[in-house]
């Protein structure tokens, strides 16, 4: 194994050299890194590691499962595009998808589950809000108590709401796609959102 | 937000901005901070609980915990990024000779930007898991000195 996470070869903290003394040992073998790329062939290896355990290695992955925390509810969704990379723009070009990176995922799923539990339909064509009233809502009168209920603590932040009408929603990775094999994440949403939005906008200024 | 210089957003490891939950007011400003006690008698600074700052390596409001040896020393440098180094004196005896010999030590510990440190400032440092190549420590309360840094030895 030519990849190895010893500190024999580093310099001391005095700064001097260390020599070699020992062979490079197995358990402190490194492994080629994934660099998961954004395909529709899904490809994922399995590696044996130490223990007899398995890792999962992604090599190319186009789904996951990601959360929108204030409302709690996760869907499996398709990810559309690798957006932002606080480490290294270069990850974003060639889209490879690591822990920490901000994508665009698919709106669709969100909406339905949103349609369903609040009776409002986001991103709708004509810019004023839909909330329906009361008795359209469709279904036992058991349903359109709790709709009416969830209605009213009902809150949707300004920029999510902007993200529903063009069907992608920025989202940030939370799995390690190269040891688990999934690309699990979050809907980004507050500080956050605006915090990343900013950053982009500030990159397509530059470039632009 | 003073405390958002890097790339990436920084916040602390559990606790998101946007729940709706119920309004807690207690960690000073609009609540939603996490911080923790960490034992051993240390009372967690005001500046901890109420600040704004991010800091995963903070022994009061990130994930480290401290654990094993409690040393003191005194400060030696402050140069470095949110580490400081410490000073720590001792004597040590020969037997040939019947007499001590002045040796010292120098010990890398992290701080978190809750403390405000001085060189020369007295220093109780707690050891925890390893936070970079030399770092294994981090300090948990600080004593001002008064005015002069003493560089030399001073045994107490």
């Amino acid at each position: 194994m030519g990849i190895s996470r010893d500190s024999l070869h580093k310099r001391r903290a005095t700064g001097g050299r260390k020599k070699h003394w020992r062979k490079k040992k197995k358990y402190e073998m490194g492994r080629v890194p994934a660099n998961t790329k954004l395909s529709t062939n899904v490809a994922v290896r399995t590696v044996r590691v130490r223990g007899g355990h398995t890792k999962f290695r992604a090599l190319r992955l186009d789904t996951g499962n990601y959360s929108w925390g204030s409302e709690a509810v996760t869907r499996k969704v398709r990810i559309l595009d690798v957006v932002y990379n606080a480490s290294n723009n270069e990850l974003v070009r060639t889209q490879t998808l690591v822990k920490n990176a901000i994508v665009q995922v698919d709106a669709t799923p969100f909406k339905q589950w949103y349609q369903k539990h609040y009776n409002v339909e986001l991103g709708a064509k004509n810019q004023a809000e839909i909330v329906p009233k009361p008795e359209e809502i469709k279904g036992s009168n058991h349903v359109k108590r709790k709709i009416k209920e969830r209605l009213q603590k009902r809150k949707l932040d300004s920029h999510l709401a902007e993200q529903f009408s063009t069907g992608r929603l920025f989202a940030c990775i939370s799995s390690r796609p190269g040891q688990c094999g999934r690309c699990d994440g979050y809907i980004l949403e507050g500080k956050e959102l605006e915090f990343y939005v900013k950053k982009m906008q500030k990159k397509k200024s530059k470039a632009a | 937000m003073a405390d958002q210089t890097e790339r990436a957003f920084q916040k602390q490891f559990g606790v998101t901005g946007c729940f709706k939950s119920k309004e807690k007011k207690a960690p000073g400003k609009s609540g939603h901070r996490f911080y923790k006690q960490i034992g051993l008698g240390f009372k967690t600074p005001k500046e901890a609980i109420e600040g704004h700052y991010i800091d995963k390596k903070c022994p009061f409001t990130g994930n480290v915990s401290i654990r094993g040896r409690i040393l003191t020393g005194y400060v030696k440098s402050t140069k470095m990024n949110r580490t400081i180094i410490v000073r720590r004196d001792y004597l040590h005896f020969v037997k040939k000779y019947g007499r001590y010999e002045k040796r010292h030590r120098n010990i890398s510990a992290h701080i978190s930007p809750c403390f405000r440190v001085r060189e020369g400032d007295s220093v109780v440092i707690g050891q925890c898991r390893p936070l970079s190549k030399t770092v294994r420590f981090n300090v948990l309360r600080v004593t001002p000195s008064g005015s002069s840094a003493k560089k030399g030895f001073s045994s107490f």
